[in-house]
């Protein structure tokens, strides 16, 4: 996936799963909009159907320190690689 | 430490409406909320029974998104009885999250609408789906889900109860909830129960033969709770919860004070654990009546479990009459709501409050011929207005739990 497919699609993902519309790239999502812990691994999950691969237990525990939009994105675009 | 414990707070939702004008109309003018079953595309064409109580009304709510990705129906329910509840008892936001008020309450079993899917994962059989089972899923499915969201929803930092005892969950809400005040441990307590629709229950009592499976095609025909007529008890779904709170906290808050809990009773039949027990219910019964030192004659109105089973029925007219005698009219609100389960000792206690502060007594809906079985107690028949100043409700459950609570209009 293309850096921009990937913004197109956690936009959306955001906005389906979180309620969470159009955040800025640097918005912190917890404090903006209480994304917690268990958002990011509800989020995980639909993040491995889009890769079609499972992430490893090291992997997913990465996403725990996610806080923004962008920060979503280098994680998501990091996993494509591995 | 004996302390007074009074009610600044009732809200319900059940299959006869919501709002105390609601509900008081549909129970005077003698209107079921039992419908026809809908399908699950599961379970319900191979039911022999095909009806339920069921809440039609759409009900908004108005949860933070924080709030309801922990909530399946069930919390749905609670979540929205409470806020009410508690919006009527006017407690603060200081005062819920000061340590000094706790919630019981509970459900017959969490929500089995999110346990289909999380079992769906292990059913197709296909392990990578693991994931599919969701972070939330255990918090929206779990048996004390109710509790643990209205802690929540209002930052209660108090203790937490919760019982899924079947159908005395919500009795036993009230009852420990008001012992919780009583012997000193804690200011108020929002206690209730709730269930969602749910056709696995149905599935198990329509196993057992305990359903109603006559009156399909006139779902308001039944449950017929001890009428000649009846055939089984037909499931609802609804909530309820109170607010309890010592009775010097409530009068210091200017509180208005709707009725003061006097008494609960709650004991088990130490052996089978479906059927009912005459000697069970009748030491429940008198526990109560000690608990709130009243003699038999003093009590004006008997709210009985009565959920229309041919022999639940018989034993706890007999429990009654043994204990009560003849003359303490008795009334069966499950003709109205269908048997909600977890929900129906708050409902049922919601209904009688509403009824003290009316001065009316409704009839026991369906109860056309009294079954001579269950003859020897004293049946409303007919919609009265009537003072009742002291009232009673009596539950029964699977697993040979009785509860039994005594209320009292506040002067």
């Amino acid at each position: 996936m293309t850096p921009e497919a990937v913004h197109e699609m956690l936009v959306e993902m955001l906005e389906r799963l979180f309620e969470i519309k159009d955040p800025g790239l640097d918005e912190d999502l917890r404090d903006g909009y209480d994304f917690d812990s268990i958002d990011a691994i509800e989020l995980l999950a639909e993040v491995e159907e889009q890769l079609e691969r499972e992430l490893t237990h090291e992997e997913r525990k990465q996403a725990m320190e996610i806080r923004t939009l962008r920060d979503i994105e280098n994680y998501i675009l990091l996993m494509q690689k591995g | 430490m004996n302390r007074r414990v009074v009610i600044t707070g009732a809200s319900s939702i059940t299959p006869i409406g919501r709002t105390e004008p609601q509900i008081m109309e549909n129970l005077i003018n003698g209107v079921s909320g039992v419908r026809p079953m809908k399908t699950d595309d599961l379970l319900t064409d191979r039911l022999n029974c095909d009806v339920f109580g069921t809440v039609e009304e759409d009900i908004e709510y108005d949860f933070p998104r924080r709030s309801r990705k922990t909530m399946g129906p069930v919390a749905f329910y609670a979540g929205q009885v409470a806020t009410e509840a508690i919006a009527q008892s006017g407690l603060t936001e200081a005062q819920l999250g000061s340590g000094d008020i706790g919630v019981a309450f509970g459900s017959t079993h969490g929500s089995p609408t999110v346990q289909r899917d999380i079992y769906r994962v292990f059913f197709q059989g296909d392990a990578s789906r693991l994931r599919r089972i969701g972070a939330t899923d255990y918090l929206r499915s779990m048996v004390h889900t109710t509790a643990v969201n209205i802690t929540r929803l209002f930052g209660i930092t108090g203790r937490v109860i919760s019982s899924g005892t079947a159908c005395t969950t919500s009795a036993q809400s009230i009852g420990y909830g008001y012992e919780s005040i009583r012997f000193g441990r804690q200011e108020a307590m929002i206690c209730g129960g709730a269930d969602e629709y749910d056709t696995t229950t149905v599935a198990v009592f329509d196993n057992l033969l305990a359903c109603s499976t006559r009156f399909n095609d006139s779902p308001s025909k039944t449950p017929r709770p001890f009428d000649v007529d009846r055939d089984g008890l037909v499931v609802g779904e609804g909530a309820a919860a109170l607010v309890l709170e010592e009775l010097e906290h409530a009068k210091r808050r200017g509180a208005t004070i709707l009725a003061e809990v006097i008494g609960f009773g709650c004991s088990n039949n130490g052996g089978d654990l479906i059927l009912p027990n005459a000697d069970g219910v009748q030491r429940t019964l008198g526990l109560a009546l000690k608990d709130a030192q009243l003699a038999p004659h003093e009590v004006d109105l008997i709210s009985a479990h009565a959920t229309a089973t041919p022999i639940g029925d018989v034993v706890e007219a007999r429990a009654i009459h043994a204990v009560y005698g003849s003359e303490v009219p008795v009334v069966a609100l499950k003709g109205h709501t269908g048997h909600t389960m977890g929900a129906c000792g708050a409902i049922e206690t919601v209904f009688l409050l509403y009824m003290m502060r009316r001065g009316v007594v409704t009839r026991s809906l369906n109860l056309d011929e009294v079954d001579p079985r269950c003859a020897e107690i004293n049946h409303v028949l007919q919609t009265t207005d009537r003072q009742v100043k002291t009232v009673s409700v009596q539950n029964f459950a699977f697993g040979g739990v009785n509860t039994c609570l005594m209320y009292r209009a506040f002067d």
